[in-house]
C-alpha cells in the first residue's frame, strides 16, 4: 500500500507541477464570458444555460487533461528512463500502474472540484434575487459532476492501457476513438441490426457488447440537469450505483490489462 | 531465503551461460549482445566490469537485476533468480546517466525511493539525513533535482541506491561524464562503501578508477568475457598503465583473432 501511495503522490505532484491547474483558469474565463453572455440572451433560462455550458466545458477540459496526461502516464517514465529507478526496486507492475492511475485520478478530482465549485458559485451569482432557486440546482449539479468524473476515470484507464504499448500520439488517437465509439453505442447496435451481412452484423454486435455505454452516462447526466428524478431501473440511488459499478468494472479490466502488458515489458 | 554473511566468502552474484539477443525494431533481426557469460562474485568483493562501448556491460547489469530476461542461461543474485523482485529489497542500483523526477527536490526524491522499499517513515527520515551528508548534498537537498549539476545528480543517484542499506550495489558507469572533482567525490564514497563491506559491481570505462577500487576485474568484448582476473595479478599497486596494457591486449586479441595478437599473459 505504501508503494502505491508513494507512486500516486509522485504522479499527483508531477501532474500538478506541470501547470495543469491553469486549465481551471481557462475554464473560469470561458464559462464566465459565454455563460453570462448567452444567459442574458435567453429569457428566464440564465441558470440553465450557465449550467449546461459549464458542465460541457468541465467535461471537455477534464477529457482533454485525462486523454493527454493519461497517454503520457507510462510513456514519460520510459522516455525519461525513470522507470529503471522504479523497477530496480521491489515494485510490482500492478502497484506501479495502480499508483500512476490513482495519482492522475486524484489530480483530476481536484481540478473537477475546483471547476464545479466555480460553476456552483456562478449559478448563485447569475440569480442573486432568488438564492433558494439557485440552491435547488446544486444537488443535481453535484450528481452530474460525479458522472462527468466517472467518465473521466474510464478515459484515464483507457489512456493508461494504450500508453503501456504505444507512443503518446497513438495513445491519444486510440483513446479518442475508444471514447467516441463509447458514445456511439446505440449506433453500433443499429448498425448490427441493419446490416445484411451476418459477419458485419456480428462484428458490430460484438463491438457493442465490448464497448462501454458512455452514451447512457451522458443521457442520465442530461436528465439530472433538467432536475428530473431518475426512475429508470427502480430508483435514482440504484441507477447511480449501477452506473458506478459498471464504469469501475471497465476501469479494473483496463488496469489489469495495463499491468499484464507492463509485466511482460523488458527495459533495454 | 538464504542469508549471506560478509565474513565467509560466498557467491552473491552468479551468471551461468548468460545469453541475450537484441531484436531490431523493424526487421526483427537478432543480434547477440551477451554470449554465454559465466561469472561468480563473492560477498564483500568490488568487481569491475570493463570493456569497449557496446560490449554488453549494461546488458549484464540489467540481466542481473531482472530488468531484462535472459534468452539462455541463468542469473542469480543473493542465491535467488534475478526474476524474483523481492530480492531487490537488498540491492542498490545506480543506472547510467541517471535522470530523476525534476519536479522533486533531492530530499523528496530520496523519501520517495525509501517508500518504494516500504521502509518506515522515521527510518527514511534518518537515512535521508545521513545519506545527504555522506554524498555532500546537505545544502542542495531542498532544491529541485532539475537544477542539479551532473556531479550532484550522480551523488544523488548513489544516495538513492543506498537508501535501503543494500548488501549489493550495482553501479552502471558511476564516474561517466564527471569532472575530476566529481570523480574524486564518487571514488571517496565508493571507498567508504567498500570499507563497510558492501559487495560492489560496477561498469566503467575509466581504468584508473577500476584499478584503484576493484579487487577483481572482468573484461567483456563483443558480449564475451575474454578475461577475468584479480586486479593485483594485473596491476601491482594499482598501476594504471599495466591495466591499460591488459585492456588493450585482450580487446585487440578478441577483435582480430586471426592476427598473432594473443595476449602476453596467455603466451607466457
Amino acid at each position: 500500500m505504501q508503494i502505491i501511495a508513494a507512486i500516486a503522490l509522485n504522479t499527483f505532484r508531477e501532474v500538478l507541477r506541470d501547470k495543469i491547474i491553469y486549465a481551471f483558469f481557462v475554464f473560469a474565463c470561458l464559462i464566465s464570458l459565454f455563460g453570462i453572455l448567452l444567459g442574458t440572451l435567453s429569457v428566464g433560462q440564465d441558470i440553465r444555460i450557465v449550467e449546461d455550458l459549464g458542465l460541457a466545458a468541465i467535461s471537455l477540459i477534464g477529457g482533454i487533461i485525462a486523454v493527454f496526461s493519461g497517454a503520457n502516464l507510462v510513456f514519460k517514465e520510459l522516455e525519461r528512463r525513470t522507470i529503471y529507478l522504479i523497477f530496480s526496486k521491489p515494485v510490482k507492475s500492478w502497484q506501479f500502474i495502480l499508483g500512476k492511475y490513482l495519482g492522475l485520478a486524484s489530480c483530476l478530482l481536484i481540478i473537477i472540484l475546483m471547476m464545479g465549485g466555480f460553476l456552483g458559485a456562478l449559478v448563485g451569482f447569475v440569480d442573486p434575487t432568488s438564492p433558494a432557486n439557485a440552491l435547488t440546482h446544486l444537488p443535481w449539479l453535484a450528481l452530474s459532476l460525479a458522472l462527468v468524473y466517472l467518465e473521466l476515470l474510464f478515459i484515464i484507464a483507457s489512456a493508461s492501457l494504450f500508453s503501456t504499448f504505444s507512443t503518446p500520439i497513438m495513445s491519444v488517437l486510440f483513446t479518442l476513438c475508444f471514447w467516441l465509439v463509447g458514445h456511439s453505442c446505440a449506433s453500433l447496435q443499429d448498425l448490427a441490426k441493419m446490416s445484411t451481412n451476418p459477419a458485419v452484423s456480428k462484428f458490430f454486435a460484438a463491438l457493442y457488447w465490448l464497448m462501454p455505454d458512455l452514451q447512457s452516462l451522458t443521457r442520465v447526466r442530461s436528465e439530472l440537469m433538467y432536475g428530473r428524478a431518475l426512475t429508470t431501473g427502480g430508483g435514482q440511488g440504484e441507477l447511480l450505483i449501477y452506473l458506478t459499478t459498471y464504469i469501475l468494472a471497465y476501469v479494473i479490466i483496463l488496469l489489469v490489462l495495463s499491468a499484464l502488458i507492463n509485466e511482460r515489458r523488458e527495459l533495454p | 531465503m538464504t542469508e549471506f554473511s560478509v565474513d565467509t566468502p560466498q557467491v552473491v552474484i552468479e551468471a551461468v551461460n548468460l545469453t541475450k539477443d537484441r531484436l531490431s525494431s523493424f526487421l526483427k533481426k537478432r543480434t547477440r549482445v551477451l554470449d554465454g557469460l559465466n561469472l561468480q562474485i563473492y560477498a564483500g568483493q568490488t568487481y569491475g566490469l570493463i570493456g569497449p562501448n557496446g560490449a554488453g556491460k549494461t546488458t549484464t547489469v540489467k540481466l542481473l537485476l531482472g530488468l531484462l530476461r535472459p534468452d539462455e542461461g541463468e542469473a542469480k543474485v543473493l542465491g535467488a533468480p534475478s526474476s524474483q523482485r523481492e530480492n531487490l529489497a537488498r540491492i542498490g542500483f545506480l543506472p547510467e546517466n541517471p535522470y530523476f523526477y525534476s519536479h522533486l527536490t533531492g530530499r523528496e526524491f530520496l523519501t520517495f525511493v525509501g517508500k518504494l522499499f516500504s521502509l518506515p517513515d522515521d527510518l527514511i527520515e534518518t537515512r535521508v539525513k545521513n545519506l545527504v551528508e555522506k554524498v555532500s548534498l546537505v545544502d542542495a537537498c531542498d532544491k529541485p533535482t532539475g537544477k542539479y549539476s551532473k556531479g550532484m545528480l550522480q551523488r544523488l543517484g548513489i544516495a538513492q541506491a543506498l537508501i535501503n542499506d543494500p548488501q549489493i550495489l550495482f553501479l552502471d558507469e558511476p564516474m561517466s561524464g564527471l569532472d575530476p572533482l566529481g570523480r574524486m567525490d564518487v571514488r571517496r564514497i565508493l571507498h567508504e562503501l567498500k570499507a563497510e563491506g558492501k559487495t560492489i559491481f560496477f561498469n566503467s570505462h575509466l581504468l584508473p578508477d577500476v584499478g584503484e577500487l576493484c579487487d577483481r576485474v572482468g573484461l567483456l568484448v563483443n558480449g564475451k568475457m575474454v578475461a577475468d582476473s584479480p586486479v593485483s595479478d594485473i596491476a601491482e599497486g594499482g598501476n594504471f598503465k599495466a591495466l591499460e596494457d591488459f585492456f588493450l591486449e585482450h580487446v585487440q586479441a578478441a577483435m582480430h583473432p586471426s592476427k598473432d595478437s594473443k595476449p602476453h599473459s596467455e603466451q607466457n
